[in-house]
């Protein structure tokens, strides 16, 4: 947040060892001063804008106090009673429910500490190490610290918002958000109201839940506080008041809360205005610049996928979860288009492989459709081809998993090797030839005259068991729409010359 | 004696004299007198002469080695270099050495300055007698029973014996002024934001700034012109564009007004400094500058606003030496318990009790007690009371400064300390020390630059002790600043430096 060095949190930075992403002012060295990372403060803009937050005109930079060897400086540069960004709100789907609104309270940028780790890396404890060791590789890293207004009623919604804050923030490009990584961490307050036999009610002490790092240990940690406070209510008697709230960590492991190591006995952290930082100040030319970079945020992009495509709100939904997945629809769609596809058909088409062929693989690989190797042209072209009725539905599918290979790997087809060429040397080519078409509908109709009886006197449904007849006579060349459009068309012509033409 | 720095770089550039010459020189004369003054931490005897030489390779190939070409230079022990060791007179830092050079030093060297040795100081910048140095007090010059000020003790002492003709201090409170006031010599304290902290070991970050102690004004103002102007390393530096430092002295300033505050003249005050006073109001008016009388009515405040709010800083600033990845660390407690954890932080051997005893042992009296101050400063429950009233009193500091401005003033004339040194160990009341820095302290409280130069001499039995004089300029008025100063160092003049004082008694 205020030196030049490199975080742990770029993608270029992954596998830095311990303390190899330090300097002088990360390490506090004596002489050091730091200096605001503009950049960073234009991304802490950026979410705050997305959460509709007001932006601090004018804001100033803290010292918050105290020791721990995680803190190089014996303070941390913080935001005190100055956010950069102050009420805001972000609506949240809530099961089956409207979209419930959540208030956020502010949203201030700090530096993060560094780690302390009370085991050796590779295991064993801090007993068998006889000290502890630090990391300092996240210490001065920009964190941009969410407070939301207490309007969460279950975990659910709490996961939820969660999610949304996640996908917002990877829209914005503020962060990778990847959970294990520590990208983002989430500390839920938890207290519950408790309602007794004589109608009188009773509030458990807030418990804060420490360094969440997974959306499931998240949901786990508010559902345990959520059960487990009015258990220890009946035990303690402890109700919510001054001095009564808790810092709980949370044991994966167990699925369970327990009680902190606390940094300092008293918490008086001595905030004052850090002398070394001059204050912020945002001016509305600054503030506009930030605003025009927003791009168009998830929530935007699904109720315009909606209308613009005719997608349900589930394909929607789905398709705006990832960022990258979004993405790499839009480019789809984009190159659809240039291939002379019109708009809301471009779209339908291309959230049908990313949602069917796309999410199918992704489910079994364990990884995101971005991430699968295919890529939007591929994508196009391959709809393009199904859509020019070149190529049938399996032979599409089929086409997507022959692409998702990265480019450039052995056994993947050649990059400059056009779709309908692959498909063309796989024998996935649909038949077009109309003797051949014909031969196989006629074929059927003998091969089941029951069926194109009672085609012809108007149970339709019947068809099916003709097109199936015929796509098996063509060794699935044929497609089944042309062939059930031949059907169709063969089967109410005037039998006498359907008669005529066998013999 | 030595030349003057102009002298010195001019003569080495016109290859009059080798800068390894003066080098050798002024190392001599170091090795001669340190050990009577310790003015010196530590002398760079090999390095600096190894810049010396270069200095004259680059004359050799027909370079410009820049305008301090060859000036041997003595850094304060709290500017960071990156050879030797950074101690800031502190035990906490007795073995550090820095892996980088403040910007001031990166610019003195670059600007073909030779840096002879780092100076003595009372620890971190906290004193104002140099008798706070983990390392022994540097003696006056003048006397060598006394104390030289503070707390840029050895390089007003280096400078006033003749050793360097300038040095760098650090001037929180008046570390820069009031000892060169007691040593005869001249001191600039530049608007805060003219010169970049960084590399400078921080005591209170709001009111700390850089700057020079030198013989005479000139060369006070070549070093200044050097080690000015905005850095990217340090968000508090000014990106102003410099001005002209070294102006011609014989232009004379065009009517010039000096104020002279009514504080500037007390009872208590011992006679010389009140006979100095008058002697460059004197001075002032023979060459044609307007004397006016102002009032400076919050001074009484801005002594006990100043060492709140630098001693809150500081509880923060130092809080960095831990122990932990640098510096000193106390020794474990007790043998043979390396890997026991014990069941609380506070418990012997635990992390509180290492940071305990490693700052207890690691920093001395002094720091502690303005760390105390400070931390209890910015407590909750006490922190309006203390830290927010200071901040108040602080601006009300300014707001006098302003009103003298606004009544066309060009500078004000002070008194730099209400006596001359006094002798080692004499002042044993924190208080009473503290009670020095009364005309100091409001300058830096207020961000304004202010150059200190000889006033005069106090009789005492047989030793003539120097009393100094501080003009006090608008922010970033440095220029004009140095001007007036220029006329006052030549219409009042003073005898400069120590060498032809009587040893002490």
């Amino acid at each position: 947040m205020f030196t030049r060095c490199p975080s742990p949190a770029h993608a270029g930075a992954v596998d830095a060892g311990p303390n190899s992403l330090i300097d002088a002012v990360v390490l506090a060295l004596p002489g050091t001063l730091p200096v605001m990372n503009r950049v960073a403060v234009e991304m802490a803009m950026l979410v705050g804008l997305a959460l509709h937050c007001r932006i601090t005109p004018r804001t100033k930079w803290d010292r918050k106090g105290y020791f721990y060897p995680d803190l190089p400086k014996g303070y941390q540069i913080s935001q005190y009673d100055m956010p950069l960004c102050a009420d805001g709100w972000l609506a949240v789907p809530d099961g089956d429910g409207p979209a419930r609104k959540i208030g956020v309270l502010r949203a201030h940028l700090e530096e993060d500490a560094g780690k302390l780790l009370h085991e050796r890396p590779g295991g064993g404890s801090e007993e068998d190490l006889g000290f502890s060791i630090v990391d300092l590789n996240r210490a001065g890293t920009p964190l941009l610290e969410v407070v939301t207004q207490p309007d969460f009623t279950t975990a659910e919604q709490v996961v939820a918002f969660a999610r949304a804050l996640r996908n917002i923030c990877r829209f914005l490009g503020v962060t990778e958000g990847v959970m294990q990584k520590g990208h983002i961490r989430f500390e839920p307050n938890i207290n519950c109201t408790i309602t007794l036999e004589n109608g009188r009610t009773v509030t458990t002490p807030i418990v804060e839940v420490k360094n969440l790092n997974s959306f499931r240990s998240l949901r786990a940690a508010v559902e345990h506080e959520a059960a487990e406070q009015p258990r220890r209510w009946e035990r303690d008697g402890r109700v919510h008041g001054p001095g009564a709230k808790r810092t709980m960590g949370w044991d994966d492991a167990r699925g369970i809360t327990i009680p902190q190591r606390e940094k300092e006995d008293a918490h008086d952290y001595r905030y004052f205005p850090d002398p070394d930082l001059p204050p912020v100040v945002v001016d509305e030319h600054w503030l506009e610049s930030v605003r025009s970079r927003l791009p168009e945020l998830p929530q935007e992009r699904e109720t315009r996928y909606r209308a613009e495509f005719d997608l349900s709100p589930k394909e929607a939904a789905t398709l705006v979860e990832e960022r990258d997945v979004c993405l790499l629809f839009d480019a789809a769609v984009g190159a659809l288009v240039q291939r002379h596809v019109p708009r809301p058909r471009a779209g339908r088409l291309a959230a049908n492989m990313i949602l069917q062929s796309g999410l199918k693989r992704a489910g079994e690989r364990g990884v995101p459709v971005s991430e699968l190797g295919i890529t939007a042209e591929r994508i196009a072209e391959v709809a393009a081809l199904r859509e020019r009725g070149l190529i049938s539905a399996a032979a599409a599918d089929e086409l997507f998993g022959l692409l998702c290979v990265p480019p450039g790997s052995a056994g993947g087809p050649a990059p400059n090797q056009s779709v309908e060429s692959i498909a063309g040397s796989r024998g996935l080519l649909l038949v077009r030839d109309d003797a051949a078409l014909d031969r196989w509908c006629r074929e059927a109709i003998e091969a089941q005259p029951q069926a194109a009886a009672d085609v012809r006197a108007g149970r339709s449904q019947a068809l099916g068991r003709l097109v199936g007849e015929a796509m098996k006579r063509s060794g699935g060349q044929g497609d089944a729409r042309a062939v059930r459009e031949r059907l169709v068309k063969i089967l109410t012509e005037p039998p006498t010359e359907v008669g005529g033409s066998c013999s | 004696m030595t030349a003057s720095a102009t002298q010195i770089a001019a003569d080495v550039r016109a290859r009059r004299v080798s800068a390894a010459q003066v080098c050798r020189d002024a190392l001599a004369r170091i090795d001669a007198a340190n050990p009577r003054l310790n003015a010196f931490l530590q002398v760079f005897h090999d390095r600096a002469l190894e810049q010396a030489r270069a200095i004259d390779a680059r004359m050799a190939r027909g370079e410009d080695p820049g305008p301090l070409a060859g000036v041997p230079v003595a850094l304060k022990d709290n500017i960071c270099l990156e050879w030797g060791r950074t101690t800031a007179g502190s035990r906490m830092l007795e073995n550090y050495e820095s892996p980088f050079s403040a910007t001031a030093a990166r610019r003195l060297i670059d600007a073909g300055a030779v840096i002879v040795g780092k100076t003595n100081l009372d620890e971190f910048g906290m004193g104002s007698s140099g008798e706070n140095s983990a390392f022994g007090p540097t003696r006056n010059p003048h006397d060598e029973s006394r104390v030289p000020g503070g707390s840029s003790s050895g390089s007003a002492a280096a400078v006033a014996a003749g050793l360097v003709p300038v040095a760098l201090g650090s001037d929180t409170g008046g570390s820069i002024r009031q000892p060169a006031g007691w040593c005869g010599i001249v001191g600039v304290k530049p608007t805060y934001g003219r010169v970049s902290r960084y590399g400078l070991i921080a005591y209170a970050s709001s009111l700390d700034q850089i700057g020079v102690l030198a013989g005479m004004v000139d060369d006070a103002a070549l070093a200044l012109s050097v080690i000015a102007g905005p850095d990217p390393l340090d968000a508090t530096s000014a990106r102003r564009e410099l001005e002209e430092f070294t102006h011609d002295p014989s232009t004379p300033p065009p009517s010039l007004v000096i104020g002279v505050p009514r504080q500037a003249r007390a009872a208590s005050h011992h006679a010389a400094v009140t006979a100095a006073l008058d002697s460059a109001i004197n001075a002032y008016k023979v060459v044609g500058a307007r004397i006016v009388d102002v009032d400076l009515p919050h001074t009484d405040h801005a002594l006990a606003a100043y060492y709140l709010v630098a001693a809150a800083e500081a509880s923060s600033n130092l809080a960095r030496y831990d122990g932990i990845r640098y510096g000193r660390r106390s020794s474990p407690a007790r043998e043979g318990e390396a890997g026991e954890v014990p069941e609380s932080s506070r418990a012997e051997g635990g992390l509180l009790d290492l940071y305990c005893r490693s700052r207890s042992e690691g920093l001395g009296p002094e720091v502690q007690r303005r760390i105390m101050l400070g931390t209890y400063a910015l407590s909750a429950g006490y922190y309006d009371a203390y830290y927010l009233t200071a901040l108040r009193a602080r601006r009300l500091v300014k707001t006098d400064f302003d009103a003298a401005w606004a009544a066309g003033c060009h500078a004000l004339l002070l008194p730099t300390s209400p006596g001359p040194a006094f002798r080692l160990g004499e002042r044993a009341d924190p208080i009473a020390m503290y009670l020095e820095d009364v005309y100091t302290v409001g300058v830096n409280l207020a961000g304004l630059p202010a150059v200190a130069l000889p006033g005069g001499r106090a009789g005492e039995a047989g030793s003539r002790l120097p009393v100094g004089l501080q003009l006090v300029g608008p922010a970033w008025q440095e220029s004009s600043l140095l001007r007036a100063a220029r006329l006052l160092e030549a219409a009042n003049p003073v005898p400069r430096t120590a060498t032809s004082a009587p040893a002490s008694s």
